[in-house]
């Protein structure tokens, strides 16, 4: 039997950094980032505008344009292969037949002058060699698939006769054109509406539980978290600050960060009569930083967290989060996570 | 107001407009020359009876039609008069135009834009189709109509020029009026019981100055261009008074004996023409919020 | 004079598609005969998907733009025939908060004449230097100090220059905001801070607030009233509690059970809509929300339900309103 390969995710990204410009002005974007996604599963990653989960995400794939950035350290594994050592030519391959990614601007991803079944049948074509009349097929099933109704009329429009939500599934048809084992959502519902974002929240749980694709869901909003993600992964200022089960994360959040996050947003089952606010705004992105990225904000910092960087403590069940104080303080942190 | 802690050390300090404007022209050694040069010229308009060796209008037949020599640099025309003086004359003449000219045209142009670009409606119809007829002509053959029908002479020549280029500055004017019209913060100053007068005074033209201004300059260039096509026309300025544009004209009855008067004339005429698109490109660059650093 | 602070009546835009020749086309009815009250001191939240008029609803209150049809009784005064010069007077009484804080504030003015625009509308500074304090004082009561006067927009982040906003909104001392997703463009954490800012403003001076947000957790949080918007009507108002603990009108219904809940412990019992809000410039026969309602029945395509009272000041418009009281999962 092959433990090693049972233990191994579909995709580990291990210690990503990424960096923007040049050698005078050196902006960390993403800084040592790590998580694993296992087959079937979906992760959430969360965090505010200028936390890295957008490059991030666009990283796993080599979408951010180098230069201006530029990979600064660590490796995404694809079932073991690193993508970052790839040499540029393999990427098409691996991008939408093993990795797939939707964009939260189903408006401009589309092109206005070609028509929508055309657009999909070229995803299909780009990996899987079919005939003109089996691709028109199954261009119909994957528009059938993701609920678009009277495909056979449909599949000849053009992306302007679409709504918002619409062009979203048709984003979606496109990236399910290879039966990708990864889907990477990045904010595919923040340009929706709360009716139709629902629709395509549950379109992805269906496309999951019948395929076993595999989601990274790029977001901000921790209700759409709650709702879709088994796992979650919060991201503050480049870094991750916890990850772990969903029902951990919201139940036990072990970092201020995400404590005051879950505190300061407005519920739809409770009253607050006032918001917990946090202080100050989210950082810039600037060079590397000493200590912890939220401790200018945060309102439990102990003296060391502007000095050391907190290492990942582990709290059990997979939980865990960046903070000195997270968890009891004599365990040990996971050594490989120690910052040099 | 109670735990409100604003950190805005993470603000960086404002840079002056004039460190901006150091900056922009420093990155740039070409400004640097155009300023230059427009700065000669206008010292050399300026201080035209101090530096011209001789009297641009005196006439004298025993030096008719002479090669450059040490007394007449650039030689003399067919009435014996010196022709670098009447070049020193002569750019009083076509800078004082240049300037004059696209002055008058924005001031105007600029409030036919902004009159229909802000109200719309009929009054934007009217100006509008005004504006399309007039901009149908090109310049020249509109200059050239203006002038016949007005004749030459100095004012005249601005009135022909300013009314040419109107339409341009109105149609930019026009256009960026509607678009800064259509801004959140326009729509917030009407909330916040603005005066349309004032509205158009503080947001309005502080957000269209930037194009018109640049236009301004590369009309600068076209307005000393088409002073010399008129004056080499004879629809400019009128003889004997010397501008670039007619110094030229009488120079090709000479051409093949002196042809200096016409290859300093057009010399001069090509500088500051690129010395003023080069200082419109800057001046774009500096008023536009996006692009200054 | 006891009542309502704004009281409109039958209010209607018809935007009309730009048909060549001068010949206006049919017209896009964005807000389609509305009608409510605000009380003073309270906050009336307006929620509803994009394209359903509220937003066009909010600057046909202030007049930002004219009304087709119907009065917008503000203190007392019809705004919509009133001149240009009056007015402009009671621009002074009612203000507006945007929704973009990097376009509502003028990239090329300094943040303290931002502030002091109704200030100097009005001409209420005596001096430079009463103008200079009283910007001092609004910075200070939004929470900025006053160093950052003489700053430009562009150095802020989108949470200050909310902050900024709403200190020229309530430069001149009105007594109604309209608030138009002031929070929506802001990051999270900064949500907070701004929501509370405004309550905090609300209680000092006496603010009554027009919310308009499309965000029904936000919505819970601030508002007294909530109105439901459905292609340019009203579709349910009533009281926050009992709006949002037995919503009458399945829109609502359907609304709340799809706002995601930040709770994974929450089971998910979503009423799932098919399909998109139809277009306005081609709005349904009846009620406008039959083609996804889930009870839709023969009449609710021929006949258009008017809202009516079910109980404790709370309306719907549904032809079935009373019949089906579905409280949502808390």
């Amino acid at each position: 039997m092959t433990a090693a390969v049972e233990d191994r995710p579909l995709l580990r990204v291990d210690r990503l950094s990424v960096e923007f410009g040049g050698p005078a002005a050196r902006l960390r974007v993403v800084d040592e980032v790590s998580f694993d996604i296992e087959a079937g599963e979906t992760v959430g990653l969360v965090g505010e505008s200028g936390s890295g989960k957008s490059i991030t995400a666009l990283s796993i794939l080599r979408l951010v344009p180098e230069p201006p950035s530029h990979l600064a350290g660590g490796r995404v594994l694809l079932d073991g292969v690193d993508l970052t050592t790839l040499p540029r030519d393999q990427l098409p391959d691996i991008r939408g037949r093993d990795i797939a990614m939707i964009f939260q601007e189903p408006m401009s991803s589309l092109n206005p002058v070609q028509r929508i079944g055309d657009q999909v049948a070229e995803a299909i074509l780009l990996h899987q060699k079919l005939d003109a009349a089996s691709r028109r097929a199954r261009v119909l099933d994957l528009l059938r698939l993701v609920g678009i109704p009277d495909p056979s009329r449909r599949i000849d429009a053009y992306p302007h006769q679409f709504s918002g939500g619409m062009r979203q599934r048709v984003m979606i048809a496109m990236a399910l054109a290879c039966n990708p084992r990864l889907l990477i959502a990045d904010e595919p519902t923040t340009a929706l509406d709360v009716t139709i974002q629902a629709q395509v929240l549950a379109l992805l749980r269906d496309l999951k539980t019948e395929f076993g694709t595999a989601i990274l869901l790029i977001t901000h909003d921790l209700g759409v978290v709650a709702e879709s993600c088994q796992r979650v992964v919060v991201m503050y200022a480049g870094r991750v600050v916890e990850s772990g089960p969903v029902r951990a994360i919201f139940r036990n959040p072990s970092h201020p960060y995400t404590r005051a996050l879950l505190q300061s947003i407005p519920r739809l089952d409770e009253e607050r009569r006032r918001l917990h606010q946090i202080p100050g705004n989210v950082p810039p992105p600037g060079p590397l930083r000493a200590g912890c990225a939220f401790h200018t904000r945060c309102a439990e910092r102990l003296l060391r967290c502007a000095t050391d960087r907190p290492p990942m403590m582990q709290l059990g069940g997979g939980h865990q989060a960046a903070c000195w104080l997270a968890g009891p303080m004599a365990q040990a942190p996971m050594a490989q996570a120690v910052t040099p | 107001m109670s735990a409100v802690t604003e950190r805005l050390d993470l603000l960086a300090p404002e840079p002056s407009r004039l460190a901006i404007v150091r900056m922009v022209i420093l990155n740039r050694p070409s400004t640097i020359a155009a300023v230059c040069l427009i700065l000669v010229f206008v010292a050399i308009a300026t201080a035209a009876p101090l530096i011209a060796p001789y009297d641009p209008l005196a006439q004298s037949y025993i030096k008719i039609n002479q090669s450059p020599s040490w007394e007449h640099w650039l030689g003399t025309d067919q009435f014996g008069r010196d022709v670098l003086s009447r070049m020193i004359y002569g750019s009083r003449n076509s800078l004082i135009i240049g300037v004059l000219a696209p002055l008058v045209a924005a001031i105007i142009g600029t409030t036919l834009g902004v009159v229909a670009g802000f109200f719309g409606g009929i009054i934007d119809r009217v100006i509008s189709r005004l504006v399309d007829l007039l901009i149908s002509f090109p310049e020249l053959l509109l200059a050239i109509i203006i002038a016949a029908a007005l004749g030459g002479g100095f004012w005249n020549i601005v009135i022909v020029l300013a009314a040419a280029f109107v339409p341009n500055f109105a149609r930019v004017a026009r256009a960026q009026t509607m678009a800064v019209r259509a801004e959140p913060y326009v729509e917030a100053a009407v909330a916040s019981g603005v005066t349309q007068l004032r509205i158009i005074m503080r947001h309005i033209i502080p957000n269209i100055a930037a194009p018109i201004v640049v236009l301004m300059t590369l009309w600068t260039a076209s307005a000393i261009r088409l002073e010399a096509s008129l004056s080499f026309l004879g629809l400019g300025t009128q003889a004997p008074q010397p501008s670039w544009g007619n110094i030229i004209r009488d120079g090709l009855n000479n051409l093949f004996g002196s042809p200096w008067p016409v290859i300093g004339a057009g010399l001069a005429i090509t500088s500051v023409v690129l010395a003023f698109n080069l200082l419109g490109d800057t001046i774009r660059d500096v008023l536009d919020p996006e692009t200054s650093p | 004079m006891t009542g309502p602070l704004l009281s409109v009546r039958d209010l209607r835009k018809v935007f009309n598609a730009q048909a060549g020749f001068g010949r206006p086309s049919a017209g896009v009815r964005a807000v389609d005969g509305i009608s409510f009250d605000v009380e003073p001191g309270e906050t009336l939240a307006l929620v509803g998907e994009s394209g359903c008029g509220k937003s066009t609803l909010g600057r046909l209150i202030l007049q930002l733009i004219p009304a087709s049809g119907g009065q917008v009784m503000f203190e007392g005064v019809d705004l919509v025939h009133l001149g240009t010069r009056p007015l402009r007077e009671m621009r002074r009484r009612m203000q507006m908060v945007f929704q973009d804080p990097f376009g509502s504030l003028s990239p090329r003015r300094s943040v303290a004449d931002i502030v002091a625009e109704p200030i100097d509308s009005f001409g209420l500074a005596p001096s430079r230097k009463a103008r200079r304090e009283m910007v001092a004082d609004l910075l200070h009561q939004v929470g900025l100090p006053s160093s950052v006067m003489d700053r430009y927009p562009r150095q802020f982040s989108g949470g200050q220059r909310q902050r900024i906003g709403i200190a020229r909104a309530i430069a001149a001392g009105p007594s109604f905001i309209v608030a138009d997703e002031p929070v929506s463009a802001l990051d999270v954490s900064v949500q907070a801070q701004v929501i509370n800012l405004m309550q905090d403003l609300q209680e000092s001076r006496g603010l009554t607030y027009l919310f308009i947000a499309h965000d029904l957790a936000v919505v819970r949080h601030i508002a007294t009233r909530v109105a439901v918007m459905y292609l340019g009507r009203i579709v349910e108002i009533g009281p926050k509690a009992r709006v949002y603990a037995a919503p009458h009108h399945p829109y609502t219904q359907a609304l709340l059970s799809a706002a995601p809940n930040p709770d994974p412990d929450i089971p998910k019992r979503q009423i799932i809509l098919t399909g998109d809000v139809p277009s306005p410039s081609n709005a349904p026969s009846g009620c406008a929300f039959h083609t996804r309602c889930p009870i839709a029945q023969a009449r609710c395509r021929m006949e258009a339900p008017e809202l009516r009272p079910v109980g404790g000041g709370h309306q719907a418009a549904c032809h079935f309103a009373t019949d089906h009281p579905i409280p949502v999962p808390s």
